[in-house]
């Protein structure tokens, strides 16, 4: 960096990433805390230590390949070619944007003069790994194995997920050339995989204990802390707003990059380098935050723990299209997603027996896959990406939103690149044996053992002299 | 292990080098004690977590029991 404003423009960018980091931190301790206060006395510390871990498996398996993987695989393998190497190949040339720097072992997964980009933008969608693999972690609690969750964690976090984002959210991916797929903010990308990811899980892990009756009537099992269920998710409000951040590139020249000769236009643009505005962008989440807390509101009939979700599945329908959409729209396509979630998460419940014991599902997974639909009506005829403006290496163009393209988005998000692996890989760990806790350990409760072991301390400590 | 032992001489070279971690091109190595620590964790703590729970089934508490072991209040 030797020019003044260069530098400037890095910095600031490297900075921009780094802050989007800061917040998206407060959406894992939202919920870690939304989860303990969803779990029973019993469980707590299990279900706590179950969330945390999977920041390092997450982390570290995102730095070993989850990384690379999202580098790789834009052309699906062999879907449609990119538009840096004309090959339908995994991307792992010397083209500028290949996975190659993002091995493990290369010198840019480092502290690198040369280089201050790639460190925050990993963590960056490192951060987004582990929001994945948190939905997850909600749904499954009090039977499930720390084992098993790690595993299945992994799985989301750092490979799935990952084809996911390759496939719809890199601005070389398939899924925008062929289906004019368009998810500026992980309707699908996060959300909907996730959510699918957890019912696929759910069919095989099976209900708590006590969440049917014999006749097969759902009860509830509602939170045991709703204050820290409620301080949880607005750490979870909190931290989206670092979420819609990191999805932007924050100041980016689209004249040159579009191929316009003598244009100069700077702006924020999104993952898919199309202009958008941060200003743009918070009215929207706003906006969509208060449609979903409205409509929650209404159709829970006032229940704290619902109405809070649905603020949260509001923001998640309007974020395929938060980049473009009107505020009222905004608020409209939240109000539409909760009341799909909602009334899905209590069919889904009755009709199959599925016990989501926070509606991960729910929440992430139908609001997300309505989004995703929705996005392809309203924002029908948008170019997909920025460059479809520009004739791509064989002349050809990417294809425009549409709503078809959209549809089928959200079914390779939802079932796809969701639902099938998490149920394969939970069919695989159950057969080993190693998916569920035995029967006694959660009847008695995951942390009887550190319970007791506690109250025999207390007693030694209060009868002590000295 | 030191990559960088002069800053001054360092950053005035006609072409600065970006990597300025220690051990240089031991990258690979660092990899695989990477993968292997990663595993090894799983294998580890898979472990431990049937113990604690063999252990635990084998006594069979009730599903009140725990109640008698609050600490706090």
């Amino acid at each position: 960096m030797t020019d003044e404003l260069g530098a400037l423009t890095t910095i600031f960018t490297e900075f921009y990433y780094w802050i989007t980091v800061v917040l998206m931190f407060l959406i894992h301790v939202g919920f870690c805390m939304y989860e303990v206060g969803a779990s029973r006395y019993k469980h707590h510390q299990h279900t706590l230590m179950k969330n945390t871990m999977l920041i390092p498996l997450v982390t570290v398996t995102w730095f070993l390949f989850g990384w690379w993987i999202y580098w790789a695989f834009p052309t699906g393998p062999g879907i449609a070619p990119s538009i840096m190497n004309e090959s339908a190949a995994l991307i792992t040339d010397d083209s500028l944007f290949s996975a190659k720097w993002y091995l493990p072992n290369s010198d840019l997964m480092a502290v690198n003069l040369g280089d201050h980009i790639s460190g925050v933008f990993w963590a960056a969608f490192l951060l987004f790994s582990w929001t994945a693999a948190s939905i997850v972690s909600g749904a499954v609690i009090e039977r499930i194995t720390t084992f098993a969750f790690g595993i299945l964690a992994i799985a989301i976090g750092s490979v799935f997920w990952s084809i996911d984002a390759a496939w719809g959210w890199h601005f070389d991916g398939w899924m925008l050339k062929i289906l004019g797929y368009h998810d500026a903010y992980a309707s699908g990308v996060i959300h909907a995989i996730a959510g699918g990811f957890a019912l696929g899980i759910l069919i095989v892990l099976g209900p708590r204990i006590g969440k049917f009756s014999s006749s097969g009537e759902p009860r509830n099992i509602g939170p045991r802390n709703p204050w820290l269920v409620a301080i949880g998710l607005f750490l979870i409000y909190t931290g989206f707003w670092g979420f819609y951040a990191a999805c932007n590139i924050p100041i980016f020249n689209l004249g040159p990059e579009y191929g316009m000769e003598g244009v100069t236009y700077f702006t924020a643009t999104n993952i898919y380098v199309t202009p958008t505005t941060l200003s743009g962008i918070t009215m929207n989440f706003l906006m969509s935050l208060s449609g979903g807390l409205l409509a929650g509101y209404v159709i829970a009939k006032g229940d704290p723990f619902w109405t809070y979700s649905s603020g949260l599945a509001g923001i998640i329908c309007a974020s395929a299209g938060n980049d473009l959409y009107h505020p009222i729209q905004a608020m409209i396509i939240a109000m539409i997603g909760v009341v799909i979630a909602y009334k899905m998460h209590y069919w889904v419940e009755r009709k199959f027996k599925i016990d989501d014991a926070v509606g991960a599902v729910a929440v992430h997974g139908y609001a997300g896959f309505a989004g995703l639909v929705i996005c392809g009506f309203v924002l029908n005829g948008y170019p997909s990406s920025g460059y479809s403006v520009g004739a791509m290496w064989d002349g050809t163009t990417y294809a425009a939103i549409n709503p078809l393209g959209m549809f089928i988005g959200a079914l390779i998000m939802f079932f796809l690149l969701g639902m099938l692996p998490g149920w394969i890989i939970a069919k695989v760990l159950h057969g080993m044996g190693k998916l569920r806790i035995p029967r006694e350990v959660e009847l008695a409760g995951l942390d009887f053992d550190i319970m007791e072991a506690a109250k025999d301390d207390e007693k030694a400590v209060a009868s002590a002299s000295r | 292990m030191a990559t960088v032992t002069n800053w001054i001489d360092h950053l005035s070279a006609s072409e600065v080098q970006g990597a300025i971690y220690p051990g240089v091109g031991t990258e690979g190595i660092l990899v695989l004690i990477a993968f292997v620590i990663w595993i090894g964790w799983h294998v580890i703590a898979s472990k431990q977590e049937s113990e604690e729970h063999s252990k635990l089934a084998r006594r069979r508490p009730g599903s009140n029991e725990w109640k008698s072991n609050i600490t706090d209040g």
